[in-house]
């Protein structure tokens, strides 16, 4: 009898030993499973924080000032080119205008957007023929901007700034890399498109996450934004 | 209770495996800051400018320490001393810690700004405040690639013109590389909190 009742009180203590460490693990093993769901199911989607995009002084289709500042607090859109490039650049123009109807259709809350194309030929692109290159890509002023500056600039914020190649041949045409790149509200880099013609809906959908990183990472959703960041949960 | 030890010993390895894992979460999890971190490895940065003090000749001299990079100019009004007091007082929050940071200034102003009256002015705030010098084309080209705008604006009174301009401050790692952003207005402690972070 006193083997079995020592068994029952080994057992019984073993039981309540056990049920310490069955809830230990069980927890453990849930937050285990909840960073793993986290990971892999990837419910809240984040772009990079790629790099500071550069800060600049521009000119407008109107002759108006245009500077980083002024975009400071907007999701921005830049794409560059030459309104002289002709069929070469055609993609990328009706490529600008489809992502312009794109995200007409998308709810920023609040967030303000806008397009902006940057020539890089300040010497034949003055204001008037912006504007006119503007009006035949159908560009909404309220939403598109066309911009250029002081050659030393462009380059330093074009090349030096969003790394993008361009040179001016002998005969007044430009060698460039085609690339557009979305700029946060903090002038931060959040993705960089290296072709002339990025898919309108990607843009559109890259273009939402932002603005839903905007609108929710507010107190404790901004631990899982910032989690999103630190797992790399970003779109394939 | 043999039946039970396979059962035990896997418990115990997922036991191990999830302590480090959530360990590694809690330790690397960012806590409230007050400014962008930046995720990409980019190539370190640099550019060719003289530090007044002469102690450097390029930015990459301060490699080895955390950067600070303000561009302002000594004639600015508000913007740039209320921001060299917040990283004046950082420093001091940061106490030991201090000395594996140097905050550095490219003036916007070359024009008006001699290397003496940059140098005097920084040491008004820290003496181990660098200032960086360049021609107007280097700090253009610096600027711009920090994400600075600035412009000189004409102005009634002796100063004859203010420089609108940017108000950030960058964050080098010691390898040179831009890690994180303070936008303009956080305080010198919050900033001392984000730094403390960054340099554990």
């Amino acid at each position: 009898m006193m083997g079995v009742s020592d068994g029952a009180q080994d057992d019984a203590g073993d039981g309540l030993i056990f049920r310490w460490w069955h809830i230990l693990i069980a927890a453990i093993g849930v937050l285990l499973l909840g960073l793993v769901l986290f990971v892999t199911v990837q419910p809240i989607q984040v772009l990079p924080r790629m790099t500071l995009a550069p800060g600049f002084l521009l000119t407008d289709q109107d002759g108006e000032k245009f500077t980083s500042e002024d975009v400071r607090g907007v999701l921005t859109l830049y794409n560059f080119t030459y309104t002289h490039c002709g069929a070469d650049c055609a993609e990328t123009g009706s490529v600008m205008r489809a992502i312009q109807e794109r995200v007409r259709e998308i709810d920023t809350g609040g967030v303000p957007l806008r397009l902006v194309t940057v020539s890089f030929d300040p010497e034949r692109d003055d204001p008037e023929t912006l504007r006119t290159w503007a009006e035949a890509q159908g560009a909404d002023p309220a939403l598109w901007r066309v911009a250029t500056g002081d050659p030393a600039q462009l380059k330093a914020m074009i090349g030096g700034g969003f790394n993008i190649y361009y040179s001016q041949n002998e005969d007044g045409s430009f060698t460039f890399d085609p690339a557009f790149a979305l700029v946060d509200g903090n002038s931060i880099m959040r993705m960089k498109y290296k072709t002339a013609t990025p898919d309108p809906e990607i843009v559109a959908r890259d273009i939402g996450l932002v603005v839903s990183e905007v609108r929710n990472s507010s107190g404790a959703t901004k631990i899982a934004y910032e989690a999103a960041h630190l797992f790399v949960c970003y779109p394939p | 209770m043999k039946r039970a030890l396979p059962f035990l010993v896997g418990a115990l390895v997922v036991l191990i495996v999830a302590g480090v894992a959530l360990g590694a979460f809690l330790w690397t999890r960012p806590p409230e800051l007050h400014g962008t971190l930046l995720q990409t490895d980019e190539s370190p940065r640099d550019f060719p400018m003289t530090s007044v003090d002469g102690s450097s000749s390029t930015l990459a001299d301060l490699r080895g320490k955390w950067v600070l990079l303000y561009f302002g100019y000594t004639f600015c009004p508000d913007v740039c001393p209320t921001t060299l007091a917040d990283l004046q007082q950082m420093k001091r929050l940061l106490g030991d810690k201090a000395e594996d940071l140097r905050v550095a200034m490219v003036t916007l102003d070359p024009e008006r700004d001699t290397p003496e009256r940059l140098q005097q002015y920084l040491s008004a705030f820290d003496p181990s405040f660098v200032g960086f010098w360049g021609e107007a084309p280097q700090v253009q080209e610096a600027a711009t690639r920090f994400g600075v705008f600035f412009e000189k604006n004409e102005v009634e009174g002796a100063s004859g013109y203010l420089v609108d301009h940017t108000s950030i401050v960058s964050v080098l790692d010691p390898e040179g590389r831009l890690r994180y952003v303070f936008p303009y207005g956080v305080k010198g402690a919050d900033m001392a909190s984000d730094m403390q972070w960054l340099m554990d």
